[in-house]
C-alpha cells in the first residue's frame, strides 16, 4: 500500500508538472520565437507586426500544436507504435501538396545525413581497431 | 544581412515538450527525427501566417500588420494545415 500511495503521489506530481507549471513557460517560448520570426520577416518587407498579431499567431500556433500532437499520436497508435516517427509527420503534412513535398525532402535530407554520420563512425571504428591491432603486434 | 543572420527556428526541446504535453497517453514518445520535422513544420506554419498577413496589409496599404489582416487570412491558413 505504501508503494501504491507513492505511485499516486508520483502520478499527481507528473500531472502537475506536465500541465499547469511549464505550460505557461512553453506558451511563452512559442510566443517568443513567433515574435522573432515575425520581426525578421517584417524587416524584409519594411513593415512591423503589432503586438496583438504576434500574440494571435502565437496562440494559433499553440492550438495547431494540439491538433498536430493528437493526429501524430493517433497515426502512431494506428501503426501499433508508441513512438511518433517521421512517417507519422509525413501523414500530418498530407493536406497541402507543397508542404508534403517539403517534409518529404527534409526526410531525405535527414536520411542522407544519418548515412554520412554512420559512414564516418564506421571508418572511425575501423581506424581505431587497426591502431589497436598495431599496438598489439 | 537581416535575412540570413542565423534564421530563427523553434528549439528542438520546446517542440518536443509542447507536443508531448498534448499527447493523450503518457507512453507516447517523439522520435528525434519527428521532432526535427515538426520544428520545420511549425516554422512553415508561422512563416505562412506572417507572410500572408503581410501581403494582406500590403494590399490594404497599411504600414503595420494588424489583427484584422491576420483575421482575413486565418480561415485559409487553417484549411491548408
Amino acid at each position: 500500500s505504501v508503494d501504491l500511495s507513492g505511485n499516486l503521489i508520483d502520478n499527481v506530481c507528473r500531472a502537475v508538472m506536465r500541465s499547469s507549471m511549464p505550460f505557461k513557460l512553453l506558451k511563452a517560448a512559442v510566443h517568443f520565437t513567433v515574435g522573432r520570426m515575425c520581426h525578421s520577416l517584417g524587416e524584409d518587407h519594411r513593415r512591423t507586426f503589432s503586438r496583438q498579431v504576434i500574440a494571435a499567431i502565437a496562440e494559433t500556433t499553440f492550438r495547431q500544436c494540439d491538433i498536430f500532437a493528437k493526429d501524430l499520436e493517433a497515426f502512431a497508435r494506428h501503426a501499433k507504435r508508441s513512438t511518433v516517427s517521421s512517417e507519422d509527420v509525413k501523414l500530418a503534412a498530407r493536406r497541402s501538396t507543397a508542404l508534403s513535398i517539403f517534409i518529404q525532402n527534409k526526410i531525405e535530407e535527414l536520411k542522407n545525413q544519418e548515412q554520412r554520420d554512420l559512414k564516418k563512425k564506421n571508418t572511425g571504428k575501423r581506424k581505431s581497431r587497426d591502431t589497436e591491432e598495431d599496438s598489439r603486434e | 544581412m537581416a535575412e540570413s543572420d542565423t534564421e530563427v527556428e523553434f528549439k528542438k526541446e520546446t517542440v518536443s515538450k509542447v507536443l508531448s504535453s498534448f499527447f493523450r497517453e503518457d507512453k507516447t514518445k517523439l522520435s528525434g527525427d519527428a521532432t526535427l520535422l515538426m520544428a520545420e513544420m511549425l516554422k512553415v506554419f508561422v512563416q505562412e501566417a506572417a507572410v500572408r498577413s503581410l501581403k494582406q496589409a500590403e494590399s490594404e496599404d497599411c504600414d503595420q500588420v494588424d489583427i484584422e489582416h491576420f483575421e482575413k487570412i486565418l480561415p485559409q491558413l487553417l484549411l491548408d494545415f
